[in-house]
């Protein structure tokens, strides 16, 4: 009998062993040299003092903020407003190769297909794997390399299939850190391998949907290595970003220069002189991403009130905020993200809601939404 | 109970097999049962593993399931020159770039062949390894030495990885053959949009193969398993089949995220990785690892359940 059970002791130890290192490989590896003790100020001093480097890495990004899942297979829904929500909810992984400021590729890895974002020099390059088809564009020679950066970092870019870097990020976060905002360092984190300062900012204010954000920056060179906001009450971070791997290294040179496959579609697009970031087709995002503060001529000038975490952003009725209202009342994406309140439809998301009401004003903020419905209703 | 198993089976793709057996078997006949662990010469086990590969690829339900695997991308291939052209976004990914490129017949085959397919043919080679013997009686005759077990456990292991080798390669090359033969061959387009040449392409194709083999190792290893639990081969393959598609299920529900990276499907879709430029290797790794795991796991349990069987027939 001793010997029946010593033939299964195999089939214990294996799972046992397997669980162990399952366990041991969760747990955060213990770095060897603790990271010098740094204030907020110092920290942010790094990251403002690292420049774009050269880096190849992978992107991981996960987000909770209660949008509804999009199937990942099956045909695109095509419509700008649908990809950008796409790449907003679910998870999804980049890569990302950088060299210098004017070389850049970013690749989105989808099931079975990519889309890539390559820029070198002034030279951009969209291409969607799924329907083959490419775009390019010309930058604006006025344009500052650092201007073309943010412009294609932005948030509004990820229409196109870019995803935010969590430099872009940062910057849009620390922007907003104020005396509303407490700043402070949290234990260090270990990164893509890396160790990192973890730079935490907490709103000082009940009002606001956001919990928490944070920041890695890497210890060596200043560069953010993950970004995550938490919404308030929520355990799981509602929106997430951060390296799995990362080299400093310059990526081979030949990733930068694209030229689109045979029997891909090319749609040329115009860029306008002034160089807004805001591409043709694509204005209707504004409605969506309310946050972005993009000086657009498509749009009449928004109506800020409250300040700080608890800012609510009002767009008057007009051609844009009209069109914007009746994408989300067409959408069928966003029809069923929406919700009917008393006034008009909610968008509601865990960090941000939007009301679009019946008049054709667009009301947004990361504030809850009966803030939203009483700006509404004071006007 | 035997004579019933070799009537259904069909005695003439049958008789030869069990012959080969028994010589392959005799040289470790000399020692009993209850004898020494002797049977372990490297020549033993080279000289079952010859006759195992030998069995399995002379047997016609092989290369019925190899002709069904190579048809996919024929009638692929046939019914998209027949037609006219594909528009891009429908029907399976790459299929609208046939037209374009001979060479991506062999990927949407392999595409094709993933979700059920291929884990058919794998579920039917590793449900019989074991209770394959078991149901035509012929098991005891190959374990008459103690530990001839554990090496039977391993040939027949080998073996069915070996048809995981060969199966997404006919796949892959019988797509390249009628694609080419059917459409222009010229650089290919991968998913990063860049452009490689026919020669790297096959490789490629090659590297997508080797991943399907990797993946469906694991699958390989449940179906070993299942198929030392029972004397009906049907049962074990049937429950190896019935595992690929209850795993894939399971990966497609959203409400049980944390358990798709221990399911052994969840990387089977990661092959499109290695389209990429630069090649993503991720996905290779944690598959393989994956992989591995199964294959530990199941071994042992395969293990532990074959060596304390009571081998009855």
């Amino acid at each position: 009998m001793t010997r029946k059970w010593l033939r299964w002791m195999p089939a214990v130890a294996v799972p046992a062993v397997i669980a162990a290192a399952a366990l041991a490989g969760s747990l955060p590896a213990s770095a060897g040299d603790p990271l010098p003790a740094k204030t907020p100020a110092e920290v942010l001093a790094m990251v403002a003092q690292h420049s774009a480097p050269s880096l190849s890495g992978t992107l991981e990004q996960t987000s909770q903020i209660g949008l509804p899942e999009l199937p990942k297979t099956g045909p695109s829904s095509g419509g700008g407003a649908a990809s950008a929500l796409e790449l907003l909810s679910g998870p999804h992984t980049a890569r990302v190769f950088l060299d210098g400021t004017s070389n850049m590729r970013i690749q989105v890895l989808d099931r079975l297909a990519e889309r890539n974002a390559v820029k070198s020099g002034d030279q951009v390059w969209l291409y969607s794997s799924r329907d083959n088809t490419a775009a390019h564009l010309t930058l604006p020679a006025g344009a500052g390399h650092a201007r073309d950066f943010s412009d294609c970092r932005h948030p509004a870019a990820g229409a196109d299939g870019v995803m935010p870097t969590p430099e872009a990020l940062a910057a849009r976060l620390l922007a907003v850190a104020d005396p509303t905002t407490e700043v402070s360092v949290g234990p260090e984190i270990n990164i893509a391998g890396r160790a990192a300062y973890n730079l935490m900012v907490t709103p000082r204010t009940e009002g606001t949907l956001i919990g928490s954000a944070a920041i890695a920056v890497d210890g060596q060179s200043g560069l953010p290595l993950s970004v995550e906001l938490k919404a308030r009450g929520q355990e799981e971070p509602a929106f997430k970003l951060a390296f799995t791997s990362l080299s400093l290294e310059a990526p081979d040179a030949s990733l930068f220069a694209f030229t689109p496959p045979p029997g891909a579609t090319v749609k040329e697009i115009e860029v306008p002189a002034h160089g807004t970031g805001s591409w043709p087709g694509h204005g209707t995002e504004k409605g969506v991403v309310p946050d972005s503060r993009d000086p657009n001529g498509g749009l009449p000038r928004p109506e800020v009130t409250g300040t700080g975490w608890e800012t609510v952003v009002e767009f008057p009725a007009g051609p844009a905020s009209a069109e914007a209202g009746a994408m989300a009342s067409g959408d069928p994406l966003i029809q069923q993200a929406a919700v009917a309140v008393p006034g008009g439809r909610l968008f509601s998301t865990a960090v941000v809601n939007v009301l679009f009401t019946d008049d054709g004003r667009v009301f947004a903020g990361s504030v809850p939404a009966e803030r939203l419905l009483t700006a509404a209703a004071a006007r | 109970m035997p004579n019933r198993d070799v009537a259904k089976e069909g005695a003439a793709g049958k008789a030869a097999p069990v012959e080969v057996r028994e010589a392959a078997g005799s040289s470790a006949a000399e020692s009993p049962a209850t004898g020494p662990i002797d049977g372990m010469q490297p020549g033993n086990g080279w000289s079952l593993l010859a006759s195992e590969l030998s069995v399995l690829f002379r047997r016609r339900r092989t290369w019925a399931m190899l002709l069904a695997l190579a048809a996919v991308p024929v009638l692929m291939a046939v019914a998209v020159r027949a037609s006219s052209s594909v528009p891009p976004g429908r029907g399976p990914a790459f299929l609208d770039r046939i037209t374009q490129n001979g060479l991506f017949v062999g990927v949407t085959a392999l595409l094709v062949c993933v979700p059920l397919f291929l884990p058919l043919t794998v579920g039917v080679v590793a449900g019989d390894t074991i209770a394959g013997e078991a149901g035509l009686g012929t098991l005891r005759y190959l374990l008459v030495a103690p530990a001839g077990r554990v090496r039977l456990l391993l040939v027949k292991y080998a073996g069915a990885a070996v048809f995981c080798i060969v199966g997404p390669l006919v796949v892959a090359l019988a797509g390249a053959g009628i694609g080419s033969a059917l459409f222009p061959v010229g650089p290919v387009t991968l998913l990063s949009g860049d452009v490689i040449a026919p020669g790297e392409a096959l490789v490629r194709l090659v590297l997508v193969a080797a991943y399907l083999t990797v993946s469906l190792l694991g699958l390989s290893a449940v179906g070993m398993f299942l198929s030392t639990l029972t004397d009906v081969p049907v049962g074990a393959m049937a429950a190896t089949i019935v595992a690929s598609v209850v795993s894939q299920v399971l990966g497609e529900l959203p409400q049980l995220e944390w358990l798709h990276p221990w399911l052994f499907t969840h990387y089977w879709f990661g092959f499109a990785d290695l389209l990429r430029q630069p090649v993503a290797w991720d996905s290779f790794g944690s598959n393989a690892l994956l992989q591995a795991g199964y294959i530990a796991v199941f071994g042992a349990l395969a293990y532990g359940r074959f060596v304390t069987k009571d081998i009855l027939s």
